[in-house]
């Protein structure tokens, strides 16, 4: 496996001395994202989200499964993670990098731990029968920042995803297509986004939000924040690097919480245009043969 | 020296009128060009051919992805190793190295030689560059024994990643007629009529896709470097660039 290609020193001691003057190399703010695009795709639950060169792609999809035997009133909900070489030779396929794992932690965490999909309504027949829901995230272009995006990409695509509307009749489960009964969407309770940091300096002075990868290459500490718009936090990681003052700390979650506001209002905002983009006018026009030709 | 501009795709005849007939020097294929004996010349990729009637040659400019070295190249190379007589550097990320002798400096000798660090970045020519080996590298022109701006750059600068053509466009001897490149001119310019920036800024551009900018202040390498790579990215025009130019710099002041 070939390792991670490195900066030469004049660019990490460039990176750093221009982070000193508060300027970064692509001329933003410190505490300021970069262009933050979210489209999603011609299927439910599929959403792509570009932080500048950052591509994350996420795919949600439901299958009907038997529950796990401890668990009889719940479905299975799993986020799958991989790097796969297209977003950087140093990642192989099968053989997981500290990145990866970080990342697929994070997302367990920030998603699934914090409760953001009701499990419980995944359950069809108790002990027989649940949805199982997954979502792969695919990591299309890494250029820093992969746990923002991802987090971003599986939100939306989990709210953007609708699964096949079902019935029970005398024991018997039935799943609709979608030309005989609309989806549904999941039962979803609360939107958490993560947030990182990082630090530069030799005491971690400098809070720097969305690093670009030579950014990430140089950094002493980083922290992810996750929260959802109410302010509540899922999760705080800082996994090792030099230690941050508290206070320090706690304005990043401050501030956090305005870019998470950020995040909501522009996933509120794209679903409700897709769901625009998608209603023909009622089922009449739907049907309709009529063409602009 | 005349140039033609035409777009070719790669398996396409050459109109017999386009390739240059000189009366003693052979003819010379560049790169994208495959000679199918006995009299076809195939285009292999999609781009701009260009011919040279003077010199009796031609070539396709494209925009490729990954740096294949060739001689005489001119690259930014960062060091990753020191071994007893050579350097290894790398020109582009997940290669093989490249060796750069540590005899291969100005007035070096074997007492005096410089002394790089890994990550050090040098600007060097490809004096080898066969298929299956590894590239060699040169700091100083063989025939004069001088530097001739080759060597460290160990100044307070940052290195800016562009494409290959983009690379190839500000190496053109006529940057601005030929590559349509006048950003470093525009930012370098004087204030005034001509709408320049008035900074002060040296740069050294690499083959490889790689731009070492160096100025004192850091916030001119900034916007120097941004102004490349938006350029790039954004496939401008002059007129875009003489835009983005004055946009960058109202934003420094």
């Amino acid at each position: 496996m070939p390792r991670e290609a490195e900066p030469s020193l004049s660019e990490r001691q460039f990176v750093l001395q221009a982070l000193q003057e508060n300027l970064r190399l692509d001329g933003r703010e410190l505490d300021q994202y970069r262009p933050l695009e979210l489209s999603f795709g011609d299927q439910y639950g599929v959403a792509d989200v570009t932080f500048g060169r950052t591509r994350v792609l996420a795919k949600a999809s439901a299958e009907v499964t038997v529950p796990y035997a401890d668990r009889p009133l719940d479905g299975i909900f799993n986020i799958a993670t991989e790097l796969s070489p297209m977003a950087s030779p140093a990642f192989e396929v099968n053989r997981p990098t500290e990145t990866e794992i970080l990342l697929s932690r994070l997302l367990e965490k920030t998603v699934r731990r914090s409760g953001a999909l009701d499990t419980e309504s995944l359950c069809l027949v108790a002990g027989q029968k649940c949805w199982s829901v997954r979502v792969d995230v695919h990591v299309l272009s890494h250029d820093g920042n992969l746990i923002d995006a991802a987090c971003l990409a599986v939100v939306a695509a989990l709210r953007h995803f609708r699964k096949p509307d079902t019935s029970i009749e005398g024991g018997v489960l039935t799943v609709y297509t979608a030309a005989e009964r609309e989806a549904v969407p999941l039962s979803w309770l609360h939107s958490p986004f993560c947030v990182t940091w990082s630090f530069f300096g030799d005491e971690g002075e400098t809070a720097v939000l969305d690093a670009t990868r030579l950014e990430e290459q140089v950094r002493v500490a980083s922290c992810t924040v996750s929260l959802n718009k109410h302010g509540e936090i899922c999760q705080i990681a800082k996994l090792g690097g030099v230690p941050v003052d508290a206070v320090a700390l706690l304005q990043c979650t401050a501030v956090a919480l305005t870019k998470v506001k950020e995040f909501s209002e522009l996933v509120d905002k794209k679903l409700a245009e897709d769901v625009k983009k998608r209603d023909k006018g009622g089922f009449m026009a739907e049907l309709s043969a009529e063409n602009e030709r | 020296m005349e140039t033609e501009r035409l777009i070719v795709l790669p398996g396409e005849t050459i109109d017999p009128s386009l390739i240059p007939s000189h009366q003693k020097l052979p003819l010379r294929l560049g790169p994208g060009l495959r000679h199918i004996p006995p009299s076809d010349i195939v285009p292999t990729v999609a781009g701009q051919l260009i011919t040279n009637p003077a010199r009796n040659s031609m070539w396709i400019e494209y925009n490729s992805q990954r740096y294949i070295p060739s001689t005489s190249d001119l690259i930014l190379a960062t060091v990753t190793r020191a071994t007893p007589d050579a350097y290894l550097c790398t020109l582009s990320p997940y290669t093989p190295p490249a060796t750069l002798p540590t005899l291969s400096f100005e007035g070096a000798t074997k007492k005096t030689r410089p002394i790089l660090t890994p990550g050090a970045l040098v600007y060097a020519r490809v004096t080898l560059a066969n298929r299956h080996m590894d590239p060699e590298l040169e700091c100083v022109s063989a025939a004069t024994g001088k530097a001739e701006g080759l060597g460290p750059l160990a100044g307070p600068g940052c290195v800016f990643d562009v494409s290959l053509g983009f690379a190839r466009r500000l190496l053109m001897a006529r940057s601005r007629e030929e590559g349509g490149v006048g950003v470093l001119e525009m930012l370098g310019g004087e204030e005034g009529a001509a709408g320049g920036g008035g900074l002060a800024f040296e740069t050294a551009v690499g083959r490889n896709g790689r731009v070492w900018v160096g100025s004192e202040s850091a916030r001119t390498v900034v916007v120097v470097g941004r102004a490349l790579q938006e350029t790039d990215r954004a496939g401008l025009g002059i007129e875009g660039q003489r835009k983005l130019v004055k946009r960058l710099v109202r934003e420094v002041r």
